[in-house]
């Protein structure tokens, strides 16, 4: 019997542009586009799209406001005061432009970065005017905060719900304009031929019917892919599917060695307590209660960016003085802030401590380690966010990526803390701009050839139908062998040796994989079987980040290697990009970084 | 951290299951799994998922109470299941019962059919209408001045995850499909108090109509399911209030939006 009842092989569903991920890279496109009068656009969702991942954004969204400054003489945590009109502003794009290059550890390109930081004052300002509830001055103007890695606070910011406050008002204008939804549908193939993009093959997870969906251009903006690791803070449904159908489509993914590791994920669990913790002046301490920043970070302490606090924490750990049952944490203390701070910029944060660790931040600290968290990599593409096939710069026509699923390379080799949310929303306001000429400029509908949808009812089908001979294999066991390995060969601290491992680890578990089953043999919505997909994403985006980082011989941001502990400019100042290759892993080739020598030439990161 | 510390044992999760591609009527399952003191309600049904029976059917997406996909009904009480401990639900003999949410169509086991839900949201217009000084086809420079009072009075409907549980604890939802619902309120209420909203009359008008405000038998269900701690009871009472008087508040609006 077949998973899949009533195809529609001769109903194709038609949309001028077609958006794959209703977070905030795909509902601005959609808005964005709509505003511009393309009128037809469809948005799939995987889940509803109020569920997207990015609702779960905690701290802020950087954007140089020149609201506040910290008090002149008070040191990197002292406390901050409202800017005076007429007074000298604090901040600018050009230094918020040198703190992500700075971050990026020079990887990220700098034509990008610049129109990022230029249009992201711009881009709160919309947010404000529809609607966004952001925290306030007692003025009245958008309160901001500190944040890692940035030189002056500029993390705009609601609470610690800053993404859910975000997500649900560009959800809601999406609504206003028109946009058609559609909720709880999964994109399983990228339709490309002669390098034009021509639609997909999507499954309606409520009824189990395929479909092919033809459009004139296709966004993808599907999130990141944390769940390749076992702590992780992403969602369930952060599984890389965006970047694996591209992969297997034959599009490149570049830079997917750099994976940002979050320092304050809850123990154990894993959910991320907001860097925002220690933008608002949270301590660090090891089990003999240190404040072990002092010794990797004397200048910036808790608030250097992401990869050196996460490689600090995990050298306390190695070096014994870690906490918890397992000795696998350190302490985030927050007491010394006051209930009452605590209660008003921290809510969340105080209740996620209280309901998974029953602890209660005002009165103890809480333990936390690093998480899976960030993916730099992703599908390349170029600042009007239109996808790349090779190092060249060749365009896919009619393929655009924005988010975390795309590698624009804002963030380079490590993202520095609410430059995220920024990037999807700009970016995704961008893909939308750019999708709109696209298709006013009198892009046609490409035709499709062939049966694409009978290839994935062929994929489907292969779970139910056994393999002769062969016992069958879980693909929960497998998903778990996968982020074991990923955990232990492929994390903070990384070497050629667990590298090797970690590769031949995934290439085992692939073969596993051609034998997995699955128990729910319905139609009606089984997610069992979206499960099954899901993990062979999982393992497909993983060879290409364990071949990145085994080739890459040097340490940058987010990858280090402790067998080549240092940054190799005269080498590694380069992109990677995995092609497919069906036969034997990822080909790998290179594509040099947008650098403005004159003004940002690379030079030793400290903080 | 003495939760982690603590030793395995047996849990019964009776699940309520129902595919109406072959069963006749909802049936209770029981799975007996090994939990600890830390395990989730989440986590039993994952395990159950991965270990027992991959046909078991639920949604579920961030995990720790921020996106609203996990709402169910335990022990008879709506809920969210990510962030609640197994232990604080069972009862003497060692189970829990989850269900799904009460008074919607099922699709399939835990998994609610929220169709109306939905259409009740859209239908009090849940974006903000900005002030007409606003061009929305100008590039944009500048931020509306909103006071901290303000957004004190906003946040107690912003953190709403539209999880649903409200919805479906609400009796007269259960006797009404037309009525907007707690959540739609709450979202309208949000609106309402929006100082850069510039259509609050209408909005008024929208919920003081028939399926409204009024409607509301003020059981208080809305506030006990809220996994967020938030009171939409509450927000229907302003808004009745403010129905009444909605010309003059819209009034007082247009003037508080000239200080924006």
């Amino acid at each position: 019997m077949s998973y899949i009842t009533g195809i529609t092989h001769n109903e194709a569903i038609t949309h001028d542009v077609l958006i794959i991920g209703a977070g905030l890279a795909g509902s601005w496109a959609a808005m964005a586009a709509s505003k511009q009068g393309v009128g037809n656009i469809g948005v799939l969702s995987k889940l509803h799209p109020l569920r997207s991942h990015s609702g779960a954004a905690q701290g802020g969204i950087a954007a140089a406001l020149n609201n506040v400054r910290p008090v002149a003489g008070t040191g990197p945590s002292g406390p901050l005061e409202a800017v005076s009109p007429g007074d000298e502003p604090p901040d600018s794009w050009e230094l918020h432009m040198f703190d992500t290059i700075k971050g990026s550890d020079w990887l990220g390109d700098q034509d990008a970065i610049e129109i990022m930081v230029k249009e992201a004052p711009e881009i709160i300002y919309e947010y404000e005017r529809m609607g966004c509830v952001f925290s306030r001055l007692s003025d009245g103007r958008i309160a901001q905060r500190r944040f890692g890695g940035h030189s002056v606070p500029r993390a705009n910011y609601a609470a610690d719900f800053t993404g859910h406050v975000l997500l649900h008002t560009i959800h809601e204008q999406a609504l206003k304009q028109g946009v058609t939804f559609y909720s709880e549908w999964y994109c399983l193939d990228l339709i490309l031929e002669d390098n034009i993009c021509r639609g997909i093959v999507a499954l309606d997870i409520v009824t189990g019917t395929l479909h092919l969906m033809r459009a004139k251009a296709v966004l993808f903006a599907t999130g990141g892919y944390g769940r390749a690791w076992k702590i992780t803070s992403n969602a369930t449904a952060n599984t890389g599917d965006g970047v694996a159908v591209a992969y297997n489509a034959g599009v490149p993914l570049m830079d997917m060695e750099f994976v940002q590791f979050h320092p304050t994920g809850l123990y154990g669990k894993g959910i991320l307590m907001s860097e925002a913790c220690r933008g608002e002046g949270g301590y660090l301490l090891n089990s003999a209660g240190e404040r072990f920043m002092e010794r990797y970070a004397a200048d910036k302490m808790e608030l250097a960016p992401r990869d050196l606090v996460s490689r600090s924490e995990q050298r306390e750990i190695n070096e014994g003085r870690g906490v918890g049952p397992d000795k696998e944490g350190v302490f985030l203390d927050l007491r010394h802030l006051g209930a009452e701070r605590i209660m008003e910029r921290l809510p969340q944060v105080h209740e996620l401590a209280r309901d998974f660790l029953g602890v209660d931040i005002i009165t103890d600290p809480v333990a936390i380690q690093p998480t899976a968290h960030y993916s730099m990599g992703g599908i390349p593409a170029d600042a009007n966010c239109q996808v790349i096939a090779d190092a060249a710069g060749t365009p896919v026509t009619g393929f655009y990526a924005a988010g975390e699923c795309a590698c624009i390379s804002v963030h380079g080799a490590n993202r520095l803390g609410t430059n995220s949310l920024l990037d999807a929303s700009l970016f995704g306001r961008r893909a939308g701009l750019a999708i709109a000429e696209f298709v006013q400029n009198g892009a046609p509908l490409p035709p499709v050839s062939g049966d694409p949808v009978a290839r994935s009812q062929a994929r489907l089908s292969r779970y139910t139908a056994g393999v002769s001979g062969k016992p069958a294999e879980s693909v929960s066991k497998i998903a778990n062998a996968l982020k074991e390995t990923m955990t232990k060969n492929v994390g903070v601290f990384r070497d050629g040796e667990r590298l090797e491992i970690a590769a031949r680890d995934v290439k085992v578990l692939q073969e596993r994989y051609t034998r997995a089953q699955i128990m729910d043999k319905g139609s009606r919505f089984n997610t069992d079987l979206l499960a099954a997909v899901e993990t062979e994403n999982l393992l497909t985006f993983s060879e290409v980040i364990v071949a990145s980082a085994l080739a890459r011989t040097e340490s940058r941001g987010a990858h280090y290697r402790t067998d080549y502990a240092r940054r190799d400019d005269a080498q590694w100042l380069k992109h990677t990009l995995a092609h497919k290759n069906d036969d034997d892993g990822p080909r790998l080739d290179y594509k040099g970084v947008t650098i403005f020598y004159d003004r940002y030439p690379p030079e030793e990161r400290k903080y | 951290m003495t939760i982690q510390n603590s030793q395995a044992k047996k849990a019964v999760i009776r699940v309520q299951r129902f595919n109406p591609d072959v069963d006749r009527k909802p049936y209770l399952a029981e799975y007996e799994i090994a939990i600890t003191a830390d395990t989730t309600l989440l986590d039993a049904l994952e395990n159950i998922k991965s270990d027992l029976d991959g046909s078991l059917t639920f949604r579920r997406s961030c995990r720790h109470a921020i996106c609203g996909s996990c709402a169910m009904s335990v022990n008879g009480v709506n809920t969210l299941v990510c962030n609640r401990r197994v232990e604080a639900f069972l009862d003497r003999k060692g189970r829990v019962t989850i269900r799904p949410l009460p008074y919607l169509p099922i699709i399939k086991d835990l998994v609610v059919d929220r169709t109306s839900f939905w259409e009740q949201y859209l239908r009090v217009k849940p974006w903000l209408i900005p002030p007409p000084s606003y061009d929305d086809s100008q590039p944009i420079d500048g931020e509306f001045h909103v006071s901290p009072e303000e957004v004190a009075a906003l946040q107690s409907a912003e953190t709403c995850i539209m999880c649903g549980a409200c919805y479906s604890a609400c009796q007269v939802v259960a006797m009404n499909k037309k009525y907007i619902g707690p959540h739609a309120l709450l979202k309208a209420f949000l609106r309402v108090m929006d100082p850069r909203d510039s259509a609050p009359a209408e909005r008024l008008a929208i919920v003081g109509g028939d399926d409204g405000v009024f409607r509301c038998h003020t059981i208080f269900n809305c506030i006990d399911a809220c996994p967020k701690g938030l009171n939409p009871t509450q927000a229907i009472e302003t808004m009745r209030k403010l129905a009444q008087k909605r010309l003059a508040f819209e009034a007082a609006r247009v003037e508080r939006q000239k200080s924006l």
